[in-house]
């Protein structure tokens, strides 16, 4: 094997050389000098993005272990834009409140966006394995980061991380030893049988738990709200969305790729998932005052709707799903770098803390509602589209009742997305003066606003790309 | 191969019963543990069975993976242990229900 057989794995060992460098330059950097980690790691990140337009990442690596083709393409620059902006959001954060642990920071940060990465494109459930561990192992390193600053509440939503991921993992493995050890091979290809029995459908409902587990799927969302108030923003905002996509990358490829025959099992469970995760994550929401735990639950809805598209099924589903994906990354990190930027402020990260926006810092309120409404589904931004599409596909595929539903749950939906925006707009607040935003912060909620905007306004490139994407899925 | 599946899945069966019930962090960590060499169980004693290696192979990958994982789970609970002196899972409770 040559060096060259490795260049469809491009983007992965860029992110991977670029975290040990990270690593190195920390070591012989000054402490005053630490904060140029952020910006080499945003440089790397943004040189990285362009470079996956530029270099031929098409083709099979080691006899099809691996595959690059558009869809591992379009996923990973998903995956590094959000990496990127979660990473232009925290630098002064992360400058300020670990002035010296910021070298780790950044490097656990390259990892967990290498093994995510790389995940979309494998082909065999090793390689799949150790590529999504590598994506979940290093956020818990994350989540428990602020180990000082706040109090009992970091250690506290590290360790549900961490326990919840680390059962979902068993789950996923022991439905990975159920199918390899009855195929005698690991790879997706020969995974599934054509005539399955029921023990492999017993393998895939745990894989399908498993997975749940990590996207944060009702019932099994309980970590999700407790880990998005403890964890430090920055790293929620890369937490809520990369991981995320990862997982719905790797869900598409085990079941669509390695078990199409075992349809019948696992199609009915989804469907109950999505009808569980839909309802608790919208009425959850309805009450939260705390605006990290809204988010959270209202992550919990959107997954909902990204499960439909993958309900939705085909091609058309599939490619939904990567649009919904892609622009639930602009508006929820968007979403998450202003509750950063009013918490930075001094405000708390409580919806009241909101109050007032409007009157002390009109750009950061209309931002904060072009998210909203992204989030919400609202003609003409983002997500209306996402929402939209997601429907057709479900409903061409046959689930008129969950288009009821979904439509039933995005008008919920608007109940509290809409609480939000009247605390920054109507209600009125005792402080005065606009809230400080730095300027990474501020050019990271730029990009966030202009690609949700600008997805509402021309979807078009987009949901070609996405479609153009899933071909390579098949 | 029927023994193995049946070995394996009261093991599996164990853990999971060890995962819904135990209160102290250690005690959950130790609980995926046993799941995870339930798979491993499976993993070897199948390949076996089929005379295939990638069985074998993949329980090495498991087993890396879950030590990498007790690794940063025991970092967690250190670090719980420090800031409230005891890990009992029901009593992380700081934020609300």
């Amino acid at each position: 094997m040559s060096l060259a057989d490795l260049q469809p794995l491009m983007l992965g060992l860029i992110l991977a050389c670029a975290a040990l460098l990270v690593l190195l330059v920390d070591l012989v950097i000054k402490p005053s000098g630490k904060p140029i980690l952020g910006w080499l790691t945003a440089a790397i990140l943004a040189g990285t993005l362009v470079a996956s337009w530029l270099l031929p990442l098409e083709g099979e690596v080691q006899a099809g272990v691996w595959q690059g083709n558009l869809w591992s393409t379009f996923l990973a620059r998903v995956m590094i834009s959000a990496g990127l902006l979660a990473v232009l959001g925290g630098l002064d954060y992360v400058a300020r409140v670990w002035p010296y642990r910021q070298g780790e920071f950044y490097t656990l940060l390259l990892f967990s966006l290498t093994g995510m990465v790389l995940l979309p494109g494998c082909r065999e459930l090793a390689a799949f394995v150790v590529c999504f561990e590598l994506m979940g192992i290093p956020i818990y390193v994350l989540a428990a980061y602020s180990k000082n600053d706040n109090g009992k509440k970091p250690p506290e939503a590290a360790l549900k991380l961490l326990l919840i991921g680390a059962a979902s993992t068993a789950l996923t493995f022991f439905g990975a030893a159920l199918l390899v050890g009855m195929a005698g091979s690991s790879r997706f290809a020969e995974l599934v049988p054509y005539e399955p029995g029921p023990l492999h459908a017993v393998a895939a409902l745990l894989l399908l738990a498993g997975m749940a587990f990590k996207i944060g799927v009702a019932p099994f969302h309980m970590w999700v709200p407790d880990t998005y108030e403890g964890s430090p923003t920055p790293v929620v905002a890369f937490l809520s969305v990369a991981p995320k996509v990862a997982g719905f990358a790797a869900l598409s490829s085990i079941f669509l790729i390695a078990m199409p025959t075992l349809a019948h099992a696992w199609r009915p469970m989804l469907w109950l998932l999505v009808v569980v995760t839909m309802v608790v994550g919208n009425l959850v929401a309805i009450p939260q005052t705390n605006l990290k735990r809204l988010m959270a639950f209202s992550g919990v809805a959107q997954v909902g709707y990204i499960l439909l598209g993958f309900l939705g099924g085909a091609e058309f589903g599939a490619a939904m799903m990567l649009f919904y994906l892609a622009t639930y990354v602009f508006a929820n990190i968007g979403m998450f770098l202003i509750v950063h930027a009013v918490a930075e402020a001094g405000e708390g990260e409580d919806i009241v803390s909101l109050n007032g926006l409007a009157r002390r810092s009109p750009w950061l309120a209309l931002a904060l509602l072009m998210f909203l409404l992204s989030l919400a589904g609202i003609p003409f931004v983002a997500g209306f589209w996402a929402k939209f599409y997601v429907f057709t596909a479900a409903w061409r595929a046959g689930h008129g009742e969950m288009v009821l539903l979904g439509a039933l749950f995005a008008t919920v939906a608007l109940f509290y997305y809409l609480g939000v925006a009247r605390a920054a707009f109507v209600n009125k607040s005792a402080i005065e003066g606009p809230v400080p935003v730095k300027r990474p912060l501020a050019l990271a909620i730029v990009v966030c606003l202009l690609g949700t905007v600008g997805l509402g306004a021309w979807p078009n490139p987009l949901v070609e790309a996405a479609l153009a994407a899933v071909q390579g899925l098949y | 191969m029927t023994a193995i599946l049946l070995i394996a899945s009261a093991l599996f069966c164990a853990g999971v019963f060890g995962l819904l019930t135990q209160k102290h962090a250690i005690g959950v960590m130790i609980a995926i543990e046993v799941m995870i060499n339930a798979a491993n169980l499976i993993f070897v004693g199948l390949g076996q069975h089929k005379g295939a290696a990638v069985g074998q192979s993949f329980a090495l990958f498991t087993i890396a993976i879950a030590v990498a994982e007790v690794v940063v789970g025991l970092a967690i609970v250190l670090l719980l242990y420090r800031s409230r002196g005891d890990v009992q899972v029901d009593e992380a409770r700081e934020m609300r229900q």
